[in-house]
């Protein structure tokens, strides 16, 4: 009886661990350390990089650096998931791996290519209504249209779009590609560019019987049905506008 | 783990994506999505900043309140607590533009006179050699060739993103004052460099009253001062005992605010005084202010927000 009692008592510690814990021999405490580290890592990182996805090696580099438990990086960015969305509001939203370049053509820049790294972004859960009411902060307005009219160009071009064409389209809206000074983006091809950054879009270079042609791709991110969603609700409400004034005019 | 609802999310993400908010507009919001006055309504809105605070607690952040020392208004915001490698990743701001920064602010924080602000000139007549480590052995002092390319033009350019994102404000006489980020922030690092505190609020005294008397070192914030005479018969400084002179404020005036002030949060959302001094860090350790976490620069900046497409 008294050594039944005591074979009770010598148990592992991490019997009284969670069960998502006790597979990796560490402490309720240095997994919280982890996930909050993740966390702010997230948080900065992605408000630093005006929004430009985080790489999935950089969130488990902060775990691996001290640990070296198998899945344990997976166990934390799931935690921090949970608790960016319990604590913030934020889902951090996993972007779909680009797609493989075909023939006679590469993806820039090279390391595109393949890109077999997951990376996140952040996306707010609240309703729409909410967050544009209260949320958005307005001096980023002019960037959300910014990158809207790129998208439903590129949109309407089927997906894809060669460079000089698309700064055709952008000309006609008064954004010429060599203005370094626009009043509200400063430098044009830079703005631009952060799309890229941002998985919006994708260069890719063509090459052809007069040399390579450079090309604009829909990404990831536009390619989220959210989003594509979206551009096309936004492409037919103009088209739907045009057609009125048409109308109006006959 | 104890979820908060889309009601604190909306507070939390409006203080992220916006920055430091006056508390009129904070207030609007919490009315917007609560349906309830935050004045007639004090417990429950409290209770919604305790609550917040203790799941911001497990990253290291906060929801604070303090007084714009300018105007005298409440201000909210969600503020960094910890200087780590994370937070190195917060700012948007070049080394030499987080030097140009720290030169202004300790030139305002060092103000005998506790006006709150330098003159224009002044600001960007600041030396960017100054800032560097007076730790360093004399071989490395070295001026960064960043340092000394820094040209007036692009202190001009820094001073303006500074004011844009509240680093820094502009008086009304167009001098250069704290913004509300850095009130928010600094706390401790203000503490650290011993700015003498506000005989009333005990926060640091950067804009204030100073008892006229020589060698007396109390100063009083204009907006604590008005109260403090609306309450009190007895006019004299708590330093050297004598009578506070009233010609600056008139009675009336004093009444008038005290009146105003009466619904409104003293300084911090939450905790008491003394936890709150324990709790408090030096969040822009090594003079980088790269600690909080809305800090931004650039045209096309992008805050912490929903993807394009608004998605749900």
């Amino acid at each position: 009886m008294k050594l039944g009692f005591t074979k009770l008592l010598i148990v592992s510690p991490s019997q009284f661990l969670p069960d998502s814990l006790s597979q990796f021999d560490i402490s309720k405490e240095e997994t919280d350390k982890l996930v909050s580290e993740v966390i702010r890592f997230i948080l900065f990182k992605f408000h630093q990089s005006s929004g430009t996805p985080i790489k999935r090696e950089d969130l488990t580099q902060i775990v691996t650096k001290n640990y070296r438990q198998r899945n344990l990086a997976t166990h934390v960015i799931n935690e921090a998931k949970k608790k960016l969305s319990n604590v913030f509001g934020y889902d951090l939203k996993e972007l779909q791996r680009a797609r493989s370049s075909s023939t006679g053509q590469s993806r820039l820049p090279q390391s595109q290519s393949s890109v077999d790294s997951k990376s996140y972004v952040l996306v707010s859960e609240l309703p729409l209504e909410v967050f544009k009411k209260h949320v958005v902060d307005e001096t980023t307005s002019p960037v959300t249209g910014f990158t809207f009219v790129v998208l439903a160009i590129v949109q309407l071009a089927g997906g894809k779009i060669p460079e000089e064409t698309l700064w055709h389209h952008l000309k006609r809206m008064g954004l010429h590609e060599n203005d370094e000074h626009n009043p509200v983006f400063g430098n044009n091809k830079q703005t631009l560019e952060t799309l890229v950054q941002q998985r919006f879009l994708q260069k890719e270079k063509v090459s052809g019987p007069e040399g390579s042609t450079l090309f604009y791709d829909l990404a990831e991110r536009a390619l989220d049905p959210q989003v594509s969603e979206k551009v096309k609700d936004y492409i037919s409400q103009i088209l739907k506008n045009d057609v009125a004034v048409v109308e109006l005019n006959d | 783990m104890a979820s908060l609802s889309w009601k604190h999310h909306t507070l939390i993400q409006a203080l992220i994506s916006r920055g430091p908010l006056k508390e009129k507009e904070f207030h609007s919001i919490f009315t917007a999505v609560t349906g309830r006055n935050p004045v007639t309504v004090k417990k429950i809105f409290d209770k919604y900043l305790l609550e917040i605070n203790k799941e911001l607690s497990y990253v290291h952040f906060e929801l604070k309140a303090c007084r714009d020392q300018y105007d005298g208004q409440v201000c909210y915001g969600v503020v960094n607590n910890v200087a780590d490698d994370q937070s190195k990743l917060g700012t948007k701001y070049s080394v030499p533009q987080i030097a140009f920064f720290k030169g202004i602010i300790e030139a305002i924080a060092q103000d005998e006179a506790a006006q709150g602000c330098i003159s224009s000139f002044d600001a960007l007549n600041i030396r960017l050699e100054n800032q560097i480590s007076s730790e360093a052995s004399s071989s490395q002092q070295q001026v960064p060739p960043a340092f000394k390319n820094f040209s007036m033009t692009q202190k001009e350019k820094t001073l303006d993103e500074l004011v844009r994102d509240k680093w820094l404000c502009r008086t009304r006489e167009r001098n250069i004052g704290l913004g509300i980020r850095s009130l928010l922030d600094l706390r401790s690092w203000f503490r650290n460099n011993d700015v003498p505190s506000c005989e009333v609020c005990n926060e640091a005294g950067v804009k204030a009253d100073l008892c006229p008397t020589e060698g007396c070192p109390v100063r009083i914030h204009k907006y604590c001062l008005k109260k403090l005479l609306s309450q009190r018969d007895d006019k004299r400084c708590s330093g050297c005992g004598k009578p506070w002179p009233l010609s600056k404020i008139t009675k009336t005036e004093a009444a008038e605010e005290a009146m105003n002030d009466e619904e409104e949060s003293e300084t911090q959302a939450t905790a008491p005084k003394a936890k709150r001094r324990r709790q408090q860090r030096d969040s822009t350790e090594n003079g980088s202010s790269q600690a909080s976490l809305a800090s931004t620069s650039g045209a096309n900046t992008r805050r912490v927000t929903r993807s394009v497409g608004h998605s749900r």
